[in-house]
Order: structure tokens, then C-alpha cells, then sequence
């Protein structure tokens, strides 16, 4: 039973992909078998079927053959669905007459079974063959896209997409969960290899997301809801309370220094912990906005309801502190959304062998990098905890990378700014340093001629990782910072016991722990490693699964600043790329609902995962609204009147490529 | 399939069972940087790997170094690669010197002959299983007389059945056992050891022999779950001897009695003063992660300050009686390396204890010794959780 008067003529093409496909199916036995299927006309095997000349076979047989419909016997439609449906396009045909026959991923690349593997691809095959059979031409449908970019994260990642974007004169919206953007990088002092001064190259363009009109910067800030689809995101960011009205104030900060806590007490959490600060404080000197916050789990007044509120009397006329805040939430439509949140240190303190946390003088190399930093908690002094400077570091390598107990990857940056780091205590301290590596990877621009700089500085490279850390000794009662670092010497093949009265552990960077959260409301997926997982590893690194959402930086990846740099930058040209050309066009593959059978039951507009339903009142009926669909068939399964339809899922062509599949594939005698 | 494995150290190192392949590892020197022993060693952890698939098996085999792994499974637990020294690469690197005739130190290889002549370590006779029981003071259930069905068949295990300091430890436990009302009952003389050292040594042909053995006279009993006091019988039944078709439902006392605490708990009402300090052994500790009851069970005791060493836990020092470490001493000190529970006594005093808390039968008396050794005689006493117990419970032996 066919849903169309005339005859259909169908072209089936049997691609050898190289020989991916040909080494283990008999591509000619296919063709020969598909020629012998219902309304087959012609049927053809090629090397590439993705190629200009596979592509112009099936355009040429269209018009010399009045083929009106086409079954591409290759690899996983995600790849080349597009390709044969424009080809067809090209020719005339409606692109959703092609149907894709998958004999690659799911046939050729999981046996070695050839006589198994032609018999199942001919299944696939005459299955295409008798769906298509029943394909219905389709028309796109195109919507406006709105040109509106949000930005989630505002490390240098972000700041880069940011800025790219408002230079492309497009609106943006910068969203930074922390009362300042800066993100890691604002952290540090100097950056390998080149050892550009951080603050110098990072604050210039800090400041200009904050002076850029086209950049709506929201820091204190989060993405509570993401809905819609792309094109048309809809996002409600919860701004938090600061406390501190931000368009009032001029960054003057003698409110912090009116703060009826003369001293700072609480630890900054952007030091580390290293250093203290005051219930309303700026985390570092160099934020943006330069407006200062205050902690609600600190300040007096807003824990205990009472206080001087010196501050309020400090900022006299400019009014600009509201102990009176609350947070607020604000929707926006934006057309695609760029996400930048960045990685967190792995804490060392669950590998109890390395004393962090119980051994004074272990640091994380975090830590590390405030304390060198001349904006940091000691103005860029280094010493051990009891103000000594220290004499001989150690630098431990891969602590939780590379490591199938923590994180099975390599972190890819510790190497280099292990170098950094020794460099940079080196010339602070002139100590003796121990860097404790399994490989030294300095594969980069620069990298590896970083490395023979600091080797020939002096600084020691000792193959082994490190077993443990532990106080040495102590030396007739009198208390001292030495501790051993014993560490299997695999050049020398001896054990060694070194004594150091620092130790930097260079940690792992690794995913932030809500990134489930995240990568749930943004419909996304995370890779075997926790980061976000981007559409494809080579040819699409910026894109995710759902449309309209890109990534950049470590949140996608472990990746240095100039690789995070030039992702966000891709990133950006990917977003304008979307929302420059002002419309998108979406599948047709979409639900329908006939009004005539829909008993106005409202199952269907609860059950939507995207929302894609709306009722209306007056018909009482459900509609479909294609631009937000995406033709999961949820409701479609879930109608009791079976008033819904996938347009091209429909029950005819699910039996009919159920049919092909059994009956016409299968072998003789059965 | 081609095999690039036809050097006989390359063929060893891809049979693996537990872990990760040996292929995998990068020379990181961890698990010897790791290893209480390593410096000591001439092959430490990573060399065996090293030198297997260098072609020089042999040398390994041949090597002292062989017989100085104490089974503490540090190494295994560090490795990044999830690489299983301990528990798999040893024993099979020993397994395999004794398949090519090389000769275990002596002390170790009379002590195999014990087990396969006695069915103990010690070379007691099999008559003499109950001697604990002489003294006790509560019924006693020989299910090798009286079969019947019981909640607990306790495996009493070599040392607690014989040797004299064990020996008070095993009494406590039956009082405590009655006293929680538990219906419990042991094998008599037909009790054998259950081997899990056997294996960490390598002798794969008389493991299997004692789970053979072992299997059939548990099949014989009803019971709902195996209790011991030894913790590697307790690995060797947990981790083992499902290898071997041999699965019983196991706990080691310390796991048995934390989850009966409640009703424990108002039995300990005579206050035990002393600072303790508890020593995670490897078996239950290290080995099967049991790190939260024993300390439980020591802060249910009135009286009891506990204190931690600065090892303790996952990272906690062995004492260098596992893995055949009991009877590898000599050779150990012979080749330059130190007796661990000497280091670990030190620890224990350096932390303020008075009473260094154990959970396995093998440590009572190797700490015991070492603090006579360390000159720690009257200041650090040794005592298992069993006795601390059962001395708050009043049902405490009076002698001493
Ligand atoms: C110790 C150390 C030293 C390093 N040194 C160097 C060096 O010298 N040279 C070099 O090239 N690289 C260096 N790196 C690597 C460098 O830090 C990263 O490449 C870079 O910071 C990545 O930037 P990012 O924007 O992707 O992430 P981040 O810097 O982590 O920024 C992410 C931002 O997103 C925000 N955010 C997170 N989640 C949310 C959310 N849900 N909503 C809103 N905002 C959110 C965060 O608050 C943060 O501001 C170093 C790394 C470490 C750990
Ligand atoms: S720790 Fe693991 S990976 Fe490292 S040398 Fe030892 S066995 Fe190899
Ligand atoms: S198990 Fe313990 S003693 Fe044996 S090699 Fe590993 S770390 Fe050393």
C-alpha cells in the first residue's frame, strides 16, 4: 500500500567508503540485492559516495532516470544526511525523499563476519527501500534569529568571545558567577612561555568589557533557566545581591575601609585562602566592575540585624550601598549562547601520602601562583609559613592527572607552568628546585625552548613521581620545615629521599563540580573526562549537540590561554556565523496534531521536554509549534486519540521499514 | 590474532586477573617510591615490570628482592595505571621462581610444609584446635561433633587458635559473641587454614589445594555467614576464593560487630582509661577500604581517647607481617631492609599513645615485640579491639 498514485522510482547507491565499508561487505552482492527490491529502478555502488562524482551519479541518474526517490547506503546519517539531501535538492528532488541506509558504523565497523555483515546490510537496505517508498516531500520552515549572544563565564575565554563579538557590533551578555571577571588567569603573575606579565595583558581588556556598550556585563551572577531553541533562547539569569548598587558607585572603596571590622578576617576565597578580607571587599585590586561586595555570611548587619553601618556612612551622598537587596532575576531572548565556565584545581588533600593540608609547607600550585603574584596576599614575597624563605623546592608533576585513581587525562598545562613556577621561585628565592615529573610534555609554540631556559637556570629534573611526602626527621628536638620527598629516581634506578622545605604539587585542572547542572540546562553532554562534550573532535570543536550552543575554554577541554584564546575567537565567529544571517532554517521533521482528533487533554503540553506545545483556549485544542519542536516524538507516543503525528515518523513509514527489514532481507527458508 | 608475547616475560606480564594490564605502565616509580621496602630492594615494584618485558625474567626470579614484598598493596593502591602489584604480580612472580625450582627462604618454606603436613602455620596438631577453649567460661558449639545450623560459623584461623597471646583474644570474642546473643559455632579440628598468605607467597598449587579442601567441609555446614578474627582469612574468602568457585558470605569481626552496636553498646560500661591509637592493617584496611567501624567500635568504649597516627587509613604504614612478611623477617633484615612494625610502634608513641589498638591476629605479637625493641616496653600496650571490648563489657580475662 503506497501513499501515492504513481509508481515510484527509486535509486539505491552502495558506497565502499575507501574500503571502511568494501573490506568487509560485498558491495557488488548489495547492489545486486537492491536492484531486485520493489520499485527499485537502478542501483550503484561507488568509492565515495560523499564525493563531487558520487554526489553528480545521483544528481545525473535523476534527471536522466526521473528518479523520484534515493537510498545512500553508507555511513551514520549525522554525517552525511546533509550532504545527499542537497544533492538531491540540487537535482530537483525534495531533499527528505533521500533516505540514509547506515552500513558503516553500524554494520561494517563491528564484525568481521562478511557473511553476517551482507546479510544484516541488506536489511538496512531494503528497509531505506520500502521507508522511503512512503516519504512525503517536506518544506523548511525558516524563523528570525534574535542577534543577541550570551556569554556564560566570564574567564579569559568569555572576555575574548565577549570583546570579538561586540567588535563584530553585536550585543552581548557576559554572565560571571563571581563578583569579578578574570576568571584563573587574573590569578596569576606571569604566563608561560613568553612570561608576559598576566595582569598586564588580561586587565586592558577587563576593562574594556566593562567600557564596551555593546557588552552587557552581569557579574554575581547565574543562569537559572535555559528554554526555547535556538535562534530564540530564552534565559533567566539570577542576578545575586552585592549589596552594593553597582551604577551608584565610583569604586572608591572607602567603604571598606569604614568597615566597623578595622581588620580583615575572613579568608578571600580568590587568595586561596592564603589571605583575609572584610565582609564588603573587592576580591582583588584589579576587578571588574571595581565594585566592592558584601557577604552576607560575614556582615553584621546582615547576619545579626545589627551594625554601625559604617559603611553606609562612608559612601554618605552616593548611596550606594542597599543593605536592602535582594536578588533579582531577568529574562532575556538571545539567539545563541557561548559557554565558558572554565575548571577547578583538583584538591590534593584526598592523597594523604602528599601531606597537603596536614604538612605546613605543601602548597597547591594555585597557591603558589598568588604568592608570586605582586598583587597578591604578600606582595609577590614567598616564604614558608613561618616567614622563612624558602631554600629547596620541590615541584611534584601530574598530582590527580594521569592518574586512573582521579582523572585518567593529562592536565596539559602543569608541565609548563611547572617550568613557570620553578623559573619564577628560582629568581624570588635563588632555591634549589626539584621538579618531579613522569614526562615533560612541552609540546607548544615556545614551549620547549622554555624548558632548556629553566634547565639551564639551574633547576633540577628528577624522572619519578613522587610516593610520598612526609616531615623529615627532626633533628635532636628542634622543630624544622624539612620534609622528604621519596620518589623512585627511574634515570639513576635508585630510590632517593630528597629533603625540600617546600613543596608545590601541581595539581590537575579538572570540571567544575556543577557541571551536570550545567550541561543539563543547556542541553549538553560531558565526555568520558567530566568537561563538556563538543559535536565532533576534529570538525566541529566549538559546537555541541544542541544547536546554537558553542563552547570555549577549559570547560570544554583542559587547553592553555592561547588555546583557550583561539576557541572563544572560534566560538564568536561560530555565533555570528548563526545569528549574521538573521534566520535559521528548521527541519520539518516535526509533530503535528490534528485538531479534528485532539480531545483538548493537555497530556501532550506537560509532557514536552521542549515546551514545543501550546493549548489553545478557545478551540480547545493543542498546536504544535514547530520552530520550538524537534520532533522527538514524545507526544506522539503519548496522545490517547492518537491525534499526533511525527511528520516524518509516521506509522506508514515505521511499518514499512519494519517490513523491509524482516521480509524482504531475510534469508531464503525463512 | 598475532601475539607480540613470546618472550616468557611479556607472555607472564599479559596474564593478568585483577587490575589493569602490567602493559600499561609508564615507569612512573611510584608504587617503589611507595613501597616501605623498595629502598631495600634490588627489583622494587616497577623494576619487575621493567625487567619482565626486557627480557630479563630471570633475573627477577632469582633476585632476593623477590621475597622481601610484605603484601601491604601500597604500591597497587597508588598506581596510576590501576596496576595490581600485590595482589596479582608478586604471587605470580613467586609462583613461577618455585615452578623453576628456586627455593623460598627457609623460614617461609617450612612453614609451607606446615600447612601442607598440619593445615597450620605453626605446625601445630590438628587435636590441639580448641586448647583455646580449655578456659572458656561460655558454651561452645563444635560443629564437627554437633553439626547444626547456626547464624555464624567462625573461622578461629591459625593464630588465634594456638598461640598463647591470640589465644585470650579468642576467648573474649566467644564471651562477646554469647553475650550479644548470637547463635555461633566452629569447626573443631576439622578447621584448616584458609591460605589467603599462601597465596601472597605464591604458592598457587597450595592455595587451591586448601580452597578445595576448605569448600567442602563449609558445604557440609549451614550457616549464614562466615566471622573471622584473621583479616587475610577474610581477604582470602572476600577477594580469592570466588576466583575459585568458593563464595561465602564473610565479614571480619570488626565490621560484624560495628553493625550490632546498638545493642553493644549498653553492654560497655566499665570505663577504659587510655589514650589509643588504632593501626589499619592491610587486609581489611587498605585492601577492602573497612576503616570507619574499627574506630567506631573504639569510640563506643567509655574511657577511650582516641588518637591518629600521622599514618593512618588508606596511607597507614604496614607492620611487615603480610604477604608472608611474617616469616620473611630474617630474610628481610638479612638484604638491608628494616622490620616495619618497629617503625610503626614509634609512630604509635610519638602521638601519645598508651595503647596501640589492632584488629589482626598476626599483630599482637609482632608490635608486642617491637616495643621491646623500641624500648617502648611499658609505655605502648599492644591490644586487639576484641580485648579492649570485652574488658568494658567486664567479661575481660583477669590475668596479667
Ligand atoms: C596553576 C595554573 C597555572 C597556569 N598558568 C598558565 C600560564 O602561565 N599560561 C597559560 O597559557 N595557561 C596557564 N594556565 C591555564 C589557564 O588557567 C587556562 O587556560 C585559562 O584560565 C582558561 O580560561 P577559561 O576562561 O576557560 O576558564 P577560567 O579561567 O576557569 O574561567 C571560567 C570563568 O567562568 C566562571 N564560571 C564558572 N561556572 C560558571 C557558571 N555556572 N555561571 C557563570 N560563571 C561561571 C568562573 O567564575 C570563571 O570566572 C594555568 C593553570 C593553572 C591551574
Ligand atoms: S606505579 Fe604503576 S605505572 Fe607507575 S611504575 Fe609502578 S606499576 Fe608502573
Ligand atoms: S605490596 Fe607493599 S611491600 Fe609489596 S611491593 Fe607493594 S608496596 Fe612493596
Amino acid at each position: 500500500m503506497t501513499a501515492h498514485e504513481k509508481e515510484s522510482k527509486i535509486g539505491v547507491y552502495i558506497c565502499h567508503c575507501g574500503t571502511n565499508i568494501s573490506s568487509v561487505i560485498d558491495v557488488h552482492a548489495l547492489a545486486e540485492f537492491a536492484k531486485g527490491l520493489p520499485h527499485v529502478v537502478l542501483a550503484r555502488e561507488y568509492k565515495y559516495m560523499c564525493s563531487d562524482p558520487g554526489q553528480d551519479l545521483i544528481k545525473k541518474d535523476i534527471a536522466e532516470h526521473e528518479l523520484d526517490r534515493v537510498v545512500v547506503a553508507a555511513c551514520s546519517p549525522l554525517l552525511h544526511e546533509a550532504t545527499f539531501r542537497k544533492a538531491a535538492e540540487m537535482a530537483g528532488l525534495n531533499p527528505f525523499l533521500v533516505q540514509m541506509a547506515n552500513i558503516r558504523e553500524q554494520v561494517a565497523w563491528v564484525t568481521d563476519d562478511s557473511s553476517g555483515a551482507l546479510q544484516k546490510a541488506e536489511a538496512h537496505v531494503a528497509a531505506a527501500v520500502h521507508r522511503v517508498n512512503e516519504h512525503k516531500p517536506l518544506e523548511r520552515r525558516s524563523v528570525a534569529i534574535t542577534p543577541r549572544v550570551m556569554i556564560v563565564g566570564g574567564g579569559i575565554a568569555g572576555i575574548e568571545a565577549a570583546l570579538t563579538l561586540a567588535e563584530a557590533d553585536k550585543e552581548v551578555i557576559l554572565v560571571e558567577r563571581e563578583p569579578s571577571i578574570g576568571g584563573h588567569m587574573s590569578m596569576f603573575d606571569k604566563t608561560f612561555p613568553t612570561l608576559d606579565c598576566a595582569a598586564c595583558i588580561l586587565t586592558p581588556k577587563m576593562t574594556a568589557v566593562k567600557d564596551e556598550p555593546k557588552i552587557k556585563l552581569m557579574t554575581y551572577s547565574e543562569v537559572e533557566s535555559v528554554d526555547g531553541a535556538v535562534g530564540k533562547y530564552k534565559v533567566r539569569v539570577r542576578r545575586k545581591a552585592r549589596y552594593v548598587n553597582e551604577d551608584l558607585c565610583v569604586g572608591c572603596m572607602q567603604c571598606i575601609d569604614a568597615c566597623v571590622f578595622r581588620k580583615p578576617k575572613f579568608p578571600n576565597e580568590y587568595d586561596q585562602g592564603l589571605a583575609l578580607r572584610k565582609p564588603i571587599y573587592v576580591p582583588f585590586p584589579q576587578a571588574v566592575p571595581p565594585v566592592p561586595v558584601i557577604d552576607p555570611k560575614t556582615c553584621l548587619q546582615l547576619t545579626k540585624g545589627k551594625c554601625k553601618q559604617s559603611c553606609v556612612e562612608a559612601c554618605g551622598d552616593r548611596n550606594a550601598i542597599e543593605l536592602e537587596q535582594e536578588d533579582t532575576v531577568e529574562q532575556f531572548e538571545v539567539g545563541a549562547i557561548i559557554v565558558a565556565t572554565g575548571f577547578k584545581t583538583f584538591d590534593p588533600s584526598v592523597m594523604p601520602y602528599y601531606g597537603y593540608g596536614v604538612l605546613p609547607n605543601v602548597y597547591t600550585s594555585l597557591e603558589i601562583e598568588r604568592l608570586v603574584n605582586a598583587a597578591g596576599p604578600t606582595g609577590g614575597k614567598l616564604t614558608l609559613h613561618d616567614g622563612s624563605v624558602p631554600k629547596r623546592v620541590g615541584i611534584v608533576h601530574c598530582v590527580g592527572s594521569r592518574d586512573k585513581n582521579y582523572h585518567a587525562y593529562c592536565s596539559k598545562v602543569c608541565c609548563m607552568y611547572s617550568l613557570k613556577l620553578a623559573h619564577l621561585v628560582k629568581e624570588k628565592t635563588d632555591a634549589e628546585i626539584f621538579n618531579f615529573y613522569i614526562d615533560m610534555r612541552t609540546s607548544g609554540k615556545g614551549f620547549e625552548e622554555f624548558y632548556n631556559r629553566v634547565q639551564n637556570e639551574g633547576v633540577h629534573f628528577i624522572r619519578g613521581k613522587v610516593g610520598e611526602i612526609d616531615s623529615a626527621p627532626s633533628n635532636n628536638g628542634e622543630p624544622s620545615n624539612l620534609m622528604t620527598v621519596k620518589v623512585d629516581d627511574t634515570l639513576l634506578g635508585e630510590i632517593r629521599n630528597i629533603e625540600v622545605d617546600m613543596v608545590i604539587l601541581a595539581v590537575a585542572l579538572e570540571p567544575q563540580p556543577d557541571v551536570d547542572q550545567v550541561r543539563r540546562m543547556f542541553g549538553m553532554s560531558c565526555s568520558a573526562d567530566g568537561f563538556f562534550l563538543e559535536k565532533h573532535p576534529k570538525l566541529a570543536p566549538v559546537n555541541t549537540a544542541n544547536d546554537g550552543v558553542f563552547l570555549a575554554g577549559v570547560c570544554q577541554g583542559v587547553k592553555d590561554i592561547p588555546d583557550t584564546v583561539a576557541q572563544a575567537s572560534a566560538a564568536a565567529a561560530k555565533a555570528m556565523a548563526l545569528i549574521d544571517r538573521g534566520y535559521i532554517e528548521l527541519e520539518p521533521n516535526t509533530a503535528e496534531i490534528d485538531e479534528e482528533a485532539c480531545s483538548g487533554c493537555k497530556i501532550c503540553n506537560n509532557l514536552c521536554p521542549y515546551d514545543a506545545i501550546e493549548y489553545d483556549e478557545e478551540k480547545e485544542v493543542s498546536r504544535v509549534i514547530p520552530e520550538l519542536c524537534k520532533g522527538c516524538g514524545t507526544c506522539v507516543a503519548a496522545c490517547p486519540a492518537q491525534a499526533i503525528t511525527g511528520v516524518h515518523f509516521t506509522n506508514a513509514q515505521i511499518f514499512a521499514e519494519i517490513e523491509g527489514a524482516l521480509f524482504d532481507a531475510a534469508p531464503a527458508g525463512v | 590474532m598475532t601475539t607480540l608475547q613470546t618472550d616468557p616475560g611479556m607472555e607472564f606480564l599479559a596474564q593478568r586477573v585483577d587490575g589493569d594490564p602490567a602493559f600499561g605502565c609508564i615507569q612512573c616509580g611510584t608504587c617503589a617510591a611507595s613501597c616501605p621496602l623498595g629502598a631495600a630492594m634490588e627489583y622494587p615494584p616497577r623494576q619487575l615490570i621493567l625487567q619482565a618485558r626486557s627480557g630479563n625474567l630471570d633475573k627477577i626470579l632469582s633476585s632476593p628482592s623477590l621475597w622481601m614484598c610484605v603484601g601491604c598493596h601500597t604500591c597497587s593502591s597508588r598506581c596510576p595505571r590501576g596496576i595490581e602489584l600485590a595482589d596479582d604480580l608478586w604471587p605470580a612472580l613467586r609462583d613461577r621462581a618455585m615452578q623453576e625450582g628456586i627455593q623460598p627462604p627457609a623460614e617461609l618454606q617450612e612453614t609451607f610444609q606446615n600447612i601442607f603436613k598440619y593445615g597450620n602455620s605453626l605446625g601445630e596438631s590438628a587435636r590441639k584446635r580448641l586448647d583455646w577453649a580449655k578456659e572458656l567460661d561460655v558454651p561452645l558449639r563444635d560443629l564437627s561433633k554437633e553439626p547444626t545450623a547456626v547464624e555464624v560459623l567462625w573461622l578461629v584461623c591459625d593464630y588465634p587458635s594456638y598461640y598463647p597471646r591470640n589465644q585470650v583474644v579468642t576467648r573474649d570474642f566467644a564471651r562477646i559473641l554469647t553475650a550479644l546473643g548470637v547463635r555461633w559455632g566452629v569447626l573443631g579440628n576439622k578447621e584448616k587454614a584458609v591460605g589467603d598468605c599462601d597465596r601472597l607467597f605464591g604458592e598457587e598449587g597450595l592455595f587451591e589445594m586448601l580452597v578445595e579442601n576448605n569448600k567442602k567441609l563449609f558445604d557440609k555446614h549451614q550457616f549464614e555467614k562466615i566471622v573471622t578474627l584473621d583479616t587475610h582469612s577474610y581477604r582470602a574468602l572476600e577477594h580469592f576464593y570466588p576466583r575459585y568457585g568458593a563464595e561465602y558470605p564473610v565479614e571480619h569481626y570488626t565490621t560484624f560487630l560495628a553493625d550490632r552496636l546498638d545493642l553493644l553498646k549498653p553492654l560497655l560500661t566499665k570505663p577504659v582509661k587510655a589514650t589509643v591509637t588504632y593501626h589499619d592493617n592491610c587486609c581489611i584496611g587498605r585492601r577492602a577500604g573497612i576503616f570507619d567501624q574499627p574506630r567506631m567500635l573504639l569510640e563506643a568504649i567509655p574511657g577511650v581517647k582516641l588518637v591518629e597516627m600521622a599514618r593512618n587509613r588508606e596511607n597507614a604504614l604496614c607492620c611487615g607481617g603480610g604477604g608472608g612478611g611474617m616469616w620473611l623477617d630474617g630474610h628481610i633484615v638479612e638484604h638491608g631492609g628494616q622490620r616495619l612494625s618497629d617503625q610503626r610502634v614509634r609512630q604509635a608513641a610519638e602521638v601519645g599513645a598508651e595503647v596501640l589498638a589492632v584488629s589482626c591476629p598476626l599483630e599482637l605479637s609482632r608490635f608486642e615485640d617491637s616495643t621491646k625493641v623500641a624500648g617502648l616496653e611499658n609505655k605502648l600496650l599492644v591490644r586487639d579491639i576484641i580485648e579492649l571490648l570485652a574488658e568494658s563489657m567486664d567479661l575481660g580475662e583477669k590475668e596479667k
